[in-house]
């Protein structure tokens, strides 16, 4: 107990230190302080500031295949190749760690080898795995270390079972590790040759020019030994350390200083990084201004990005609103108040500087049919009516605000073969589905016999959207007087199902782009990719499309193989596997001080171009977070006076 | 499977419809037959409250009745209810409660009528869509009653009539069950079993009798010491005759106030676990969904505001009138009134 004369005294210091506290503790800047305050060469220290929806999953790159992963990898560990920033239409490779795009060479006995010379002098990130903790050079080895990886079945790399088809003795050395149930690093992939200290050969069994587009993804990309023994070793010498996957050591502009799990990823500038500069054309004309005066300058263009983990998507506006994230995608939640129903910005945003910038991914959504379900998968005419009944711009109105486009054909825009003026055959057309479901034999829904017809839609359950998802769907189908039965399923059991065929119609499918190739969608409606191994779910057969896949699959771009393509997409469209929903398509923000400097949806960021105007930033900071101190004052003043009447009433008693 | 199968079926759940309320009106009249009951709901009759909740209880039965039965028409199978508000048109979207034109983000088209609540992401009138939730809050509420409440009868009169082993073995079995965190095993049982209302039935049902039997267990201990009890054993009567004519008459009160404020609980619960997304299936109103889908709702702007109140409202309605009729039950049949 404190003796009485005390305890006024003291609840009086404790609503004095109460208000202290609250006026001092009133910055809302959510962030800790960056990791330095001047840069070395004394300039002030840029930070961007970015969000994440959730931790990644694996930094290996050779396991690395989703998006959010590939946030945080993309400026951490570079690839052989790179996509030119600016070029989205079509896409265009570029040499990042290579000296120069790789040579092909045609063989006598008609296999392939591509020849690639490393550039000189690149150093891995410095890190305690090596001696010394010092980076050591990167040279031919590290890039046949991630080939032999890709073969070890212990890695389980995504891109094995295409790769494997193509690249010479990589499924003997992935059935000798498998047989002997550990990988031989010792031996070499048979095609895979260090012909020197900075050149080595990839020998292909047949024409497979997408190679190119492989070596531009992070399955190809080198990596040091002594990092994976130091990470994933036995001997771990006492000390803890993450696993190799949680620890990447690349060759990126950035490295990775802290990860603090389900709250933020901090990247650091790397002090050695020379391989890339800042492209000196491939933009429109009209951002000259913009964009002229950043060309050959070296790269990274800011000293560390912060990026926080937020799972939902409301602090995420409010932060970026204060000025605390450089950069937001636009959600639903905060759509109507910052895009007006022209699609443009709202002239609040706009008189702040906040710019809008439109992104399409190179992807395709759609509904599966199972071509092998006796009802749907031999019904054409019952296909053909229910992709008429989809009404796939209402989709996109109610559950993506309009954003998206609404897919016409299965190509998706900046890929070979797209065809900007082609509409889908049988795309929402409610008086054409139902004449068409009449010639299917069901007329008004109904079969010879009178009974309606029913249906079974396999979707995703759980959350409230996917439900509210399910039910527009089911109510698409039903406008024909058909009866729809919707059974939700956890996700890996949709897989499983999907994978087995035993289904009828699954909602929720889709594909994006792992490079910009047709080929890349096409392979989806291959007869030779049936599940488990491949990804054709619809289990669509058809002889002609086989044929015509089995040649424009290894050519190069050309005429003749845009001609295959439409082909292609006319049997696709005729035949309706699918019922095509959208290209998806996003809206992101970027603050005045953070300009947008590169607009391929590809790079997943590009945050090595990225910049940050730090004065303007902390001015426009301090101008939105204007606080007005009376609320606290008023606050404590109301706080010490009922502490006082308390105090007075207990004295009393 | 094949059982599944069949409570798909149009007659079949009708028939069910049919035979819960023919089930519920014989046990109200089987019971206005008794003395001790006649005697309370006299008592009840001048309770203005208890009656109050009573007619609210029989609006929301009746509405849920016309929900439960389908009829055939060109469009395929109808609930009566969706029969009756037909003239109610389908929208294309949101729009807010008696609004002309929908809440769109692009531009805003005139609306196809008027709507007393709004209407939900996909142009559903809202206050339609709030009263066929009422047969999922029933039909959770009645099939797991029929499950859970024999359950805990049995068990608590046979824990409480043979004491030792019998008693040791039944309260080890629902000391266990209580052990583990509800709302835990409701899942765990959903995901096995699978969804739907049939599912979420045992799997609450399952999960209720616990309370019910520990109820039931302790006034048959003390029952059991009566001398009615000791005559009926010294005139021979079996164990059986005893629990079935002398003890369950006597519990039965006990029985009857319990499933109402229960069914409250019970209501909730299909609330609670359609909000978690394991409950009612996709094409099954449900206000649980409601609320869970007004998650996203509330923090867009404009704000939704109309799931939300009007599926809470129509809850919050029900499990007080039935909270209500409880106590005022509890109250007609307290022997010291």
């Amino acid at each position: 107990m404190i003796p009485r004369p005390f305890r006024r005294r003291f609840a009086l210091l404790a609503a004095v230190f109460l208000c202290v506290g609250l006026i001092a503790g009133c910055s809302n800047n959510p962030f800790p302080a960056p990791l330095e305050t001047t840069a070395e060469d004394g300039s002030p220290w840029k930070v961007r500031y970015g969000a994440i929806a959730e931790d990644p999953q694996t930094l290996d790159p050779q396991v690395m295949y989703d998006a959010v992963s590939r946030r945080v990898l993309e400026p951490v560990q570079e690839c052989l190749l790179e996509y030119q920033p600016f070029k989205t239409d079509p896409y265009e490779l570029t040499p990042c760690l290579l000296r120069s795009l790789p040579e092909r060479v045609e063989r006598a006995d008609g296999g392939i080898i591509y020849r690639c010379t490393l550039k000189e002098g690149i150093l891995f990130h410095d890190d305690p795995c090596f001696p010394g903790g010092r980076g050591r050079e990167v040279v031919a080895e590290d890039v046949q270390f991630a080939f032999q990886r890709i073969a070890d079945p212990k890695v389980e790399c995504p891109g094995l079972s295409t790769l494997q088809d193509y690249v010479e003795g990589m499924a003997e050395s992935y059935e000798a590790a498998r047989k002997t149930d550990s990988f031989d690093y010792s031996k070499p992939i048979s095609g895979f040759r260090v012909t020197g200290k900075y050149t080595f050969e990839i020998q292909l069994k047949a024409a497979y020019p997408q190679i190119l587009y492989w070596l531009a993804m992070h399955f190809t990309a080198p990596v040091a030994r002594e990092a994976v023994t130091y990470y994933d070793g036995k001997s771990r010498d006492g000390i803890a350390r993450d696993l190799f996957r949680f620890h990447p050591v690349g060759t990126g502009p950035f490295q990775i200083s802290e990860w603090k799990r389900n709250t933020r990823i901090r990247l650091r500038r790397n002090p050695h990084y020379r391989t890339t500069v800042f492209p000196e054309s491939g933009w429109e004309p009209s951002r000259d201004a913009e964009l002229k005066p950043l060309a050959g300058k070296a790269l990274p263009l800011v000293d560390e990005v912060c990026m926080t983990i937020f799972k939902e998507t409301i602090p995420v506006f409010l932060l970026f609103r204060q000025g605390y994230l450089d950069t937001m995608g636009v959600g639903k939640d905060a759509f109507s108040s910052l895009i007006t129903p022209s699609r443009e910005l709202s002239a609040k945003y706009k008189e702040r500087g906040v710019s809008l910038h439109r992104e399409t991914q190179p992807s395709t959504y759609f509904l599966v049919f199972n071509m092998e379900d006796p009802v749907v998968g031999s019904n054409r005419k019952l296909r053909q009516a229910l992709s008429a009944a989809f009404n796939a711009q209402e989709h996109l109105n109610i559950f993506f605000n309009s954003v998206p486009i609404v897919a016409e054909q299965l190509l998706p825009p900046g890929i070979a073969g797209y065809r900007k003026d082609f509409r889908n055959p049988y795309g929402y057309n409610l008086e054409k589905a139902k004449a068409l479901l009449a010639e299917a034999g069901y007329p008004n829904g109904k079969d010879s016999k009178g009974n309606v017809l029913e249906l079974t839609l396999d979707t995703t359950g759980g959350s409230a959207n996917e439900r509210v998802m399910a039910e527009f769907e089911q109510r698409q189908f039903e406008q024909l007087g058909i009866k729809v039965k919707v059974v939700e399923n956890p996700f890996a059991r949709l897989l499983e199902k999907l994978d087995k065929g035993s289904f009828q119609i699954s909602g929720g499918s889709g594909w994006g782009a792992d490079y910009p190739d047709p080929e890349n969608f096409f392979f989806l409606y291959y007869s030779k990719n049936f599940p488990p191994a491949g990804k054709n779910h619809t289990r669509y057969k058809n002889p002609e499309f086989d044929r015509l896949f089995e040649t424009m699959a290894t050519m190069e771009n050309s005429p003749e193989r845009e001609v295959m393509a439409r082909k292609m997409n006319d049997l696709l469209s005729e035949d309706v596997p699918h019922i095509l929903t959208l290209h998806r398509s996003t809206f992101s923000l970027t603050q005045p001080w953070a300009p947008q400097t590169q607009d391929n949806p590809l790079l997943e960021g590009g945050l090595k171009y990225a910049v940050v105007d730090y004065e303007l930033r902390e001015r426009l900071r301090k101008d939105w977070n204007h606080k007005p101190l009376w609320p606290l004052g008023l606050a404590a003043a109301a706080v010490a006076a009922l502490a006082a009447t308390l105090v007075r009433a207990r004295s009393k008693q | 499977m094949a059982i599944m199968k069949l409570l798909d079926q149009m007659w079949v759940q009708n028939l069910c419809a049919i035979l819960g309320f023919a089930l519920l009106g014989a046990m109200v009249w089987s019971l206005s037959r008794s003395e001790r009951w006649t005697a309370a709901w006299k008592r009840l009759r001048r309770d203005r409250i208890g009656l109050c909740s009573l007619g609210v209880i029989l609006l929301y039965l009746v509405v849920g009745g016309l929900e439960s039965v389908s009829v055939n028409t060109d469009s395929g199978g109808r609930t009566l209810l969706q029969t009756f508000t037909k003239f109610v048109p389908q929208e294309r979207s949101y729009a807010a409660p008696l609004a002309a034109t929908s809440l769109s983000v692009s531009d805003p088209k005139p609306l196809l009528g008027r709507h007393l609540l709004g209407t939900d992401a996909l142009g559903r009138d809202t206050l339609v869509q709030t009263l066929r939730a009422t047969r999922s809050a029933l039909w959770i509420g009645g099939l797991t009653s029929l499950i859970y409440i024999p359950l805990g009868i049995l068990l608590g009169m046979l824990s409480g009539y043979y004491r030792g082993w019998v008693d040791d073995a039944i309260q080890y079995l629902y000391s266990t069950i209580a052990a583990v965190p509800e709302i835990l095993m409701l899942v765990a049982i959903l995901l096995v079993l699978g969804k739907g209302l049939g599912t979420m039935a045992i799997a609450l049902g399952i999960t209720g009798w616990v309370g019910m039997a520990r109820l039931i267990r302790g006034e048959t201990l003390r029952q059991v010491e009566r001398p009615y009890v000791a005559a009926a054993r010294a005139m021979g009567q079996s164990d059986w005759k005893i629990l079935t004519n002398h003890l369950l008459p006597n519990v039965m009160h006990l029985v009857l106030i319990k499933f109402v404020l229960g069914f409250s609980g019970l209501v909730l619960a299909e609330a609670v676990l359609s909000y978690l997304g394991v409950g009612a299936p996709v094409g099954t109103a449900s206000w649980g969904a409601m609320i869970d889908a007004s998650r996203s709702e509330l923090s867009r702007e404009p704000l939704i505001w109309w799931n939300l109140t009007s599926a809470s409202g129509a809850l919050f309605i029900l499990v007080l009138a039935l909270n209500l009729l409880g106590d005022s039950m509890r109250w007609a049949f307290d022997p010291k009134n």
